[in-house]
C-alpha cells in the first residue's frame, strides 16, 4: 500500500509539470495577446508596443515560462493584464460559487447513484432493473443544456417557482437558487455512475467468495454492505474521478446559462480577453484539481481493492 | 418470440432516431426552400421564424453539418492517431516504445476536455477544423490506451501463439487476428465516444467559445434562441430535437453493442 501510494503521487507530479508547461504553451498559443485585445480601437500601433513591453509581453516565451513558474513556486499566480489585481484574488472570489455548486451535486449524486446501482445489480434484467437502465440511458444521451434550457422554461419561465439566474441573488438567503443548477449536472452523472455501480454489484455477486459467504449463511443486508459493495465501488469511484470531468463541462455549460460568477465563467471571461495570467492560474488551479481527485480516486480504490496495480 | 420482436423494434427505433438527423446533416444544405425574411421570432406556417427573423426550418437543413460533421470528424482523427499509437504499442516487442508511446498520455489523461477545447476554440475563433481537430485531441489518450488494452488480449492469446508458430506473418498475425479482435471493442466504444464528441462540439458551441453566434448550426440555435422560447418555442425545439434524436439514438445502438459483444465474449469462454 505505501509503495503504491509514493509511486501513484511521484506519477502525479510529473503529470502536474508536463501540464504547467501545456498550460503556458496552450495559452501562448493563442493568436493576439491581451494588449492586442484591448487597445486596437483607441490606441496607435506605437502605444500598443509600449504596452506590450510593459506587460512583459515582448520577452521571449522560455523568459516569460521560467518567470511565471518561479512566481507560482512561491504562491504568486501574477496579476490580471485586464483588471491589474492579483490573479489570486480572482480565483478566491470564483472558486466559492463553483465549490458550492459541485459539492451540493456530489452530495446528491453520490447516495443515490449507489442506490440506484444497488437496486439494479440485486435485480440484474428484472423489470425494476430494465426500467432505471432504460431512463438513466435516455437521460444521459441529452446535452446538459438542452435539459437546462426546457427545465428553465418549465420551472421559472412557465411556473415561476424557482430563480433562473443568480444575477442579484444571495445564495445563503435563497438555497431554491441552487435547485435548477444541480438538477442540471445530475442527469448525466448520475446515469454514468449508477451504471458502474450496476456492474460492479453484479460482477461481486457472481463472485465465489460471495456464493461462499452467502452458502455460509451471511444474512443479506450485511453481505451486500459489506462484501459486495466495496467491491462493487471500484469501477464507481474511478467512474467518479473521470466523472470530475464530465461534471467540470457540465459545470461550465451551467455557470453560463444561470449566469453564476464561478470559476468556468472567470475562466471564458480570461480566454476572451486573452488575459494570459488569468487563464494560467484558472487553469493551474483546476488542473491541481483534476489531479488530487485522480489520486485520490486510485488511492481508495487501492485501499477497497489492494491488488490493483500502478495504472495497468 | 416476443423478446426478439421488441428487440427488433427498439433497433427500428435507435436506427431511426439517429437516421433522421444525420439525413437532414447530410442532404439538407442541398434542399432550397427561398425563405423570406420575416419578423422575429414569427409563428408562421412552418416552424416560424427565430430571433433574426430567419426561417427556422432553412436553418434547420443547414445546422447539422457542423454540428454532427464537427464531432465526426473528430472521432475519426482521435481513432487515426490513437488507433496508431495503440496498436503499435500492444505490438511491439520493445517495451521502451510501448512506454514511450502511452507513458506521455497517461499525463494527459486528467486535462479537463473542456478547458482545452475552449481555450483553442477561442484562439481560433469560428474556425471549424481548429475546434475538431481540439475535440480529437482530447480523445486521443482514452483511444489509445482502449485499443492498446483490446490488441494486448488479443495479442497474448493462444491464437497468436499458434500462429506464430506456424510461420504466418508479422503482417498477417497483427492486422489479420490482432486488429479483427479489436474491433469489437471499437466498435462498442465508438457509439459512446461519438455521442461525448457530439456533445463537447455541442457545448463548445452552445457557450458561444466556437462557432459565430449567428451561425446556423444547432447548439448555436438552442443558444440564440433560448429568449425567445416562449415566444416561439420551436426555434429552440426543433435544432434541439435534432440533437437530442442523434446522441439518444447513438447511445441505444453502442449500448446493443456493448451487450453484443459481452454475450459473444461469454459464448467464446
Amino acid at each position: 500500500m505505501r509503495s503504491y501510494a509514493a509511486q501513484r503521487a511521484a506519477l502525479a507530479v510529473v503529470q502536474l509539470a508536463v501540464l504547467s508547461v501545456l498550460v503556458f504553451v496552450l495559452t501562448a498559443l493563442l493568436p493576439g495577446d491581451a494588449a492586442d485585445m484591448r487597445f486596437t480601437e483607441t490606441l496607435t500601433p506605437d502605444q500598443v508596443a509600449r504596452l506590450r513591453s510593459q506587460l512583459g509581453l515582448d520577452e521571449p516565451a522560455v523568459e516569460r515560462f521560467s518567470h511565471w513558474l518561479g512566481d507560482v513556486l512561491t504562491g504568486d499566480l501574477g496579476t490580471s493584464m485586464i483588471s491589474g489585481g492579483p490573479v489570486l484574488d480572482i480565483v478566491k472570489s470564483s472558486v466559492g460559487a463553483t465549490l458550492v455548486l459541485t459539492l451540493a451535486t456530489l452530495a446528491v449524486v453520490i447516495p443515490l447513484a449507489v442506490a440506484l446501482g444497488l437496486v439494479m445489480g440485486t435485480r440484474e434484467n428484472g423489470r425494476l432493473d430494465r426500467t432505471i437502465t432504460s431512463i438513466t440511458l435516455a437521460l444521459s444521451a441529452i446535452p446538459d443544456f438542452v435539459i437546462a434550457v426546457v427545465l428553465v422554461t418549465l420551472f421559472s419561465l412557465k411556473l415561476g417557482w424557482l430563480p433562473a439566474t443568480w444575477v442579484g441573488g444571495d445564495l445563503l438567503a435563497s438555497p431554491a437558487l441552487l435547485v435548477l443548477p444541480v438538477a442540471v449536472l445530475l442527469g448525466r452523472t448520475v446515469c454514468l455512475l449508477s451504471r458502474q455501480v450496476r456492474a460492479g454489484t453484479i460482477n461481486a455477486l457472481n463472485a465465489d467468495y460471495v456464493v461462499q459467504a452467502r452458502r455460509l449463511g451471511v444474512p443479506r443486508r450485511q453481505l451486500l454492505l459489506r462484501h459486495v459493495l466495496p467491491n462493487a465501488a471500484v469501477p464507481g469511484v474511478q467512474e467518479l474521478a473521470r466523472t470530475g470531468d464530465t461534471l467540470l463541462g457540465g459545470v461550465l455549460v451551467v455557470e453560463a446559462i444561470f449566469a453564476i460568477p464561478g470559476f468556468a465563467t472567470a475562466l471564458v471571461d480570461g480566454v476572451e480577453t486573452r488575459d494570459v495570467p488569468v487563464v494560467q492560474g484558472l487553469t493551474l488551479v483546476l488542473a491541481v484539481a483534476a489531479l488530487v481527485i485522480n489520486l485520490g480516486a486510485d488511492l481508495v480504490c487501492n485501499r477497497l481493492v489492494p491488488r490493483t496495480e500502478l495504472l495497468r | 418470440m416476443r423478446a426478439r420482436t421488441a428487440n427488433r423494434s427498439a433497433l427500428a427505433v435507435s436506427a431511426t432516431l439517429v437516421a433522421i438527423p444525420l439525413l437532414v446533416a447530410i442532404f439538407g444544405p442541398l434542399v432550397k426552400l427561398h425563405a423570406k425574411p420575416g419578423l422575429p421570432y414569427e409563428r408562421g406556417a412552418r416552424l416560424g421564424t427565430d430571433g433574426l427573423g430567419r426561417d427556422v426550418l432553412e436553418l434547420l437543413l443547414v445546422g447539422g453539418r457542423t454540428a454532427l460533421g464537427m464531432a465526426l470528424g473528430a472521432v475519426v482523427v482521435a481513432y487515426l492517431v490513437g488507433g496508431v499509437i495503440g496498436l503499435v504499442a500492444a505490438s511491439t516487442r520493445h517495451r521502451w516504445i510501448d512506454e514511450a508511446l502511452i507513458r506521455p498520455l497517461d499525463v494527459l489523461l486528467p486535462l479537463p476536455s473542456l478547458l482545452v477545447i475552449s481555450v483553442v476554440a477561442v484562439g481560433w475563433r469560428a474556425s471549424p477544423p481548429a475546434i475538431t481537430l481540439a475535440v480529437a485531441m482530447v480523445n486521443v489518450p482514452t483511444v489509445a490506451r482502449l485499443v492498446r488494452a483490446a490488441a494486448l488480449d488479443a495479442a497474448s492469446g493462444p491464437v497468436v501463439e499458434a500462429l506464430r508458430m506456424q510461420r504466418e506473418s508479422w503482417v498477417g498475425i497483427h492486422l489479420g487476428h490482432v486488429g479483427r479482435a479489436v474491433l469489437g471493442p471499437v466498435a462498442a466504444d465508438l457509439g459512446t465516444r461519438i455521442t461525448l464528441a457530439v456533445f463537447l462540439v455541442a457545448s463548445v458551441n452552445f457557450l458561444g467559445l466556437g462557432l459565430s453566434p449567428t451561425a446556423p448550426d444547432w447548439a448555436v440555435s438552442v443558444s440564440r434562441n433560448r429568449e425567445g422560447v416562449l415566444l416561439q418555442p420551436w426555434a429552440v425545439i426543433a435544432p434541439a430535437m435534432m440533437l437530442v434524436a442523434f446522441t439518444l439514438g447513438f447511445n441505444l445502438l453502442a449500448d446493443r453493442l456493448v451487450h453484443r459483444s459481452k454475450q459473444l465474449a461469454e459464448a467464446q469462454r
